[in-house]
């Protein structure tokens, strides 16, 4: 359904809806708001069902209608539900699921916004669809990622158990405006939620001083090695100190900004964390073994998904899980045993081809990918589709932030490079100045061809999609090759 | 393709580290590879805060943008000899290409949307006041005849906008979008051999007609009557097509 048609539905629900309440309730205040209540959510339902029935995702509108007719629906949904949030630019997702799959694990009943829909509209629509009709939620816990910016109207309505922050990155310059304006977003959320625990990453200096004002509890978390072998040289989002403006030292950089930081002139610097990650015992296309100590006793844990960046999501789900009362072994199992989110490494089979979707929005993300992609052996086929929506991003210029000339390096390993997207052709024009001459890229812009594509090859296919180029490829994959709903 | 034997270009990248806001790095290496295809040397020389500025062997200096974190922190080292080596190498000739926050530092001040005034190095006759509401977009501009008349495509990012004295003039005029502050029509600044634009991030990649007019001049310091021999630039018109047609302009 349309955004178009949904707003239309809402604001006529809205009307009438009004035109009843202020007819028949008007001297009932509480048996008022109650009813309002009630009525967004189950209209709210009505309309997931509807979306459902439709045949479309639907994540978004039925919670826009449940906003639209009472604005504070989420308070309600979420009283009495133990709420976890997490937010940051990049791992929320794969530390959802780490911490969906601990929670699990330890026996506790939740649910999740799985499908990434993680703004309050989105939000809304998985707590009415987790709630029974008399608006009793169905499960005790609740996952929640959270967009950054829409963090701080989220935490007026949820009084959480606790707050993640996996780390802050340039991101989506359009939309969030500078780091600067993601982390004061942030700070204001951490105000509105003073009974929350903070998990926050110690190794990120943007993160941590998202804390420098709050009385909340906090645990930490981070890496106390590099993760790669080698001279980490993407761009630092962050080279200045927060407090007083001169340049950060580093012991160590894992990387972009993260790593051992200290300011070269007053005290702010790295703390040793709560929760870390001692020693890399080793990576591969599988995962990675780390030596991992949880408030000082050592545990072997193997991270059920490649890269280094998951590293981070791995610490980061740790310490939500401990704030949930998560004993330490079941976090070590959940890190085992978790499976990748939506379009983390998720993999897929397209006519027996083996194909793994690994989203790409932001400098850092993607050149986390990029160093994943480079580290491996054996040939394999790279897609990556570039959008320009909204939810995208409308500014694409981060393409030339990320390295993509590491890539140019690993010639031998590709046995294509094609791209895709609205702007496919200012991702090849990115790619010839990496390293690419014009008869080693290819541009595909139908999907279906693109997929046929896929489908016909004899290696492995990376497919790195922008958010909306995911959805569109998701949609047509399922209809293609029988794949499951994603809002299943 | 022509190589070029012996000849080089030596280009200074200016606070590479505090002024790299979104992809303006793509100018750098879009600059770069345009000369190593053509077989022509290039030195590039990062100067961050802190390091002096020997402008004399420069023959051309980039500056990108900046958050307005990061241009704060600039200004402490914008006060000393720095200014000075930037005034006296744009009076010189040299050329000068500066994006966004690069642009607003090389004017005259900048007067927040809140009343504080900040000096700025004064090597061009403009003046930035920030404003409420941000000029985020696609955007579209024509230069002026005598910078080549191109039609060139960006995207715009800027709270602050731009007003030109008379020592200085635009580089070109506003198809689409807001330019240097969505009053006047004009985009960027030419002074001498400076260019500034708001088009920020990868400005030269799609317009390379534009990159090359400025690698030319910067090279012909060096070599007078020098010529760039051409290059094939068929992804570059492709995308800067599909944008300019999506904007609703046909380029010519």
């Amino acid at each position: 359904m349309s955004s178009g048609a949904g707003d239309l539905i809402a604001a006529a629900a809205a009307y009438f809806f009004r035109r009843i309440v202020n007819g028949a309730f008007v001297c009932y205040n509480a048996d008022m708001k109650r009813l309002r209540f009630l009525t967004a959510l189950w209209l709210g339902k009505i309309a997931v069902l509807a979306c459902r029935v439709l045949g479309r995702g639907g994540t978004d509108m039925p919670g826009r209608l449940a906003l639209k007719i009472c604005p504070d629906v989420l308070k309600y949904l979420s009283s009495g539900v133990n709420t976890v949030l997490i937010t940051g630019t990049n791992g929320k997702t794969t530390t959802s699921r780490i911490v969906e799959r601990g929670l699990a694990a330890a026996g506790l009943d939740c649910f999740a916004n799985r499908s990434g829909a993680n703004l309050l509209s989105g939000i809304v629509t998985c707590f009415a669809s987790n709630a029974k009709l008399s608006g009793k939620s169905r499960h005790d816990w609740a996952v929640i990622e959270c967009d950054e910016a829409a963090l701080k109207f989220v935490t007026l309505y949820i009084k959480p158990v606790s707050l993640t922050v996996t780390n802050i990155f340039r991101d989506q310059l359009d939309r969030y405006g500078e780091v600067t304006h993601t982390l004061s977003s942030i700070r204001t959320s951490v105000a509105n939620i003073p009974g929350a625990v903070l998990c926050l990453n110690a190794d990120c200096s943007l993160t941590w001083s998202a804390a420098d004002d709050a009385k909340n509890a906090v645990i930490s978390f981070g890496v106390d090695v590099p993760i790669y072998r080698g001279e980490v040289s993407d761009l630092s989002d962050a080279p200045y100190c927060s407090r007083c403006k001169s340049r950060y030292n580093y012991d160590y950089r894992t990387f972009g900004h993260l790593g051992g930081w200290r300011c070269s002139s007053c005290e702010n610097k790295r703390h040793q964390p709560d929760i870390r990650v001692t020693r890399i015992l080793s990576s591969g296309e599988s995962g990675t073994a780390v030596v991992m100590s949880i408030f000082d006793s050592e545990y072997t844990a193997r991270i059920n998904l490649a890269g280094g960046y998951n590293v981070y999501n791995a610490c980061a789900a740790a310490a939500c899980l401990h704030s949930a009362g998560v004993g330490d072994g079941t976090v070590i199992e959940a890190l085992g045993s978790f499976e990748g989110g939506f379009g983390r490494m998720e993999e897929f089979s397209l006519g027996g081809v083996s194909a793994r979707m690994i989203l790409v929005k932001n400098p850092a993300g993607c050149n986390q990918v990029i160093n994943y992609l480079c580290s491996g052996s054996g040939p394999a086929l790279f897609v990556i589709c570039l959008n320009d929506r909204a939810a995208d991003g409308t500014d694409i210029s981060w393409i030339w932030d990320v390295e993509f000339e590491n890539l140019a390096a690993r010639k031998d390993r590709l046995t294509g490079l094609w791209v895709s997207g609205v702007r496919a052709d200012d991702m090849a024009l990115r790619l010839k100045y990496a390293g690419f001459d014009e008869g080693e890229l290819r541009v595909i812009r139908d999907y279906n061809e693109l997929l046929d594509e896929i489908a016909a090859q004899s290696s492995p296919v990376y497919i790195m999609p922008t958010y909306t180029a995911m959805m569109d490829l998701r949609g047509i994959m399922t209809k293609r090759f029988k794949l499951k709903k994603f809002w299943m | 393709m022509n190589t070029v034997n012996d000849v080089y270009l030596n280009i200074c990248h200016l606070y590479p580290d505090t002024l790299n806001l979104y992809g303006d790095r793509g100018n750098v290496i879009c600059m770069e590879k345009r000369l190593a295809w053509r077989g022509i040397g290039v030195n590039i020389k990062q100067v961050p805060i802190g390091c002096e500025l020997e402008w004399k062997d420069t023959d051309l200096f980039f500056i990108g943008g900046g958050q307005d974190f990061e241009q704060e922190v600039l200004l402490p080292d914008l006060e000393g000899k720095k200014a000075d080596a930037i005034r006296e190498a744009v009076e010189d000739g040299r050329v000068f290409l500066a994006i966004c926050g690069g642009y607003q530092i090389l004017g005259k001040y900048y007067t927040t949307h809140d009343g504080v005034t900040c000096s700025y190095i004064g090597a061009i006759d403009a003046c930035t006041v920030g404003g409420a509401k941000r000029m985020i977009g696609n955007f579209m501009f024509r230069c002026a005849p005598e910078d080549g008349g191109f039609l060139v495509t960006g995207f715009e990012n800027h709270s602050g906008r731009t007003y030109l004295g008379p020592g200085a003039r635009p580089l070109g005029t506003v198809v689409r979008g807001f330019g240097n502050n969505g009053e006047d029509g004009g985009e960027g600044a030419r002074y001498k051999n400076v260019f500034c634009s708001y088009s920020h991030g990868p400005l030269l990649p799609k317009n390379p007609g534009l990159c090359d007019r400025i690698l030319e001049l910067a090279l012909r310091r060096r070599y007078p009557g020098f010529v760039l021999p051409e290059l094939e630039s068929g992804f570059e018109h492709r995308a800067a097509s599909y944008m300019s047609n999506r904007l609703g302009a046909s380029p010519c």
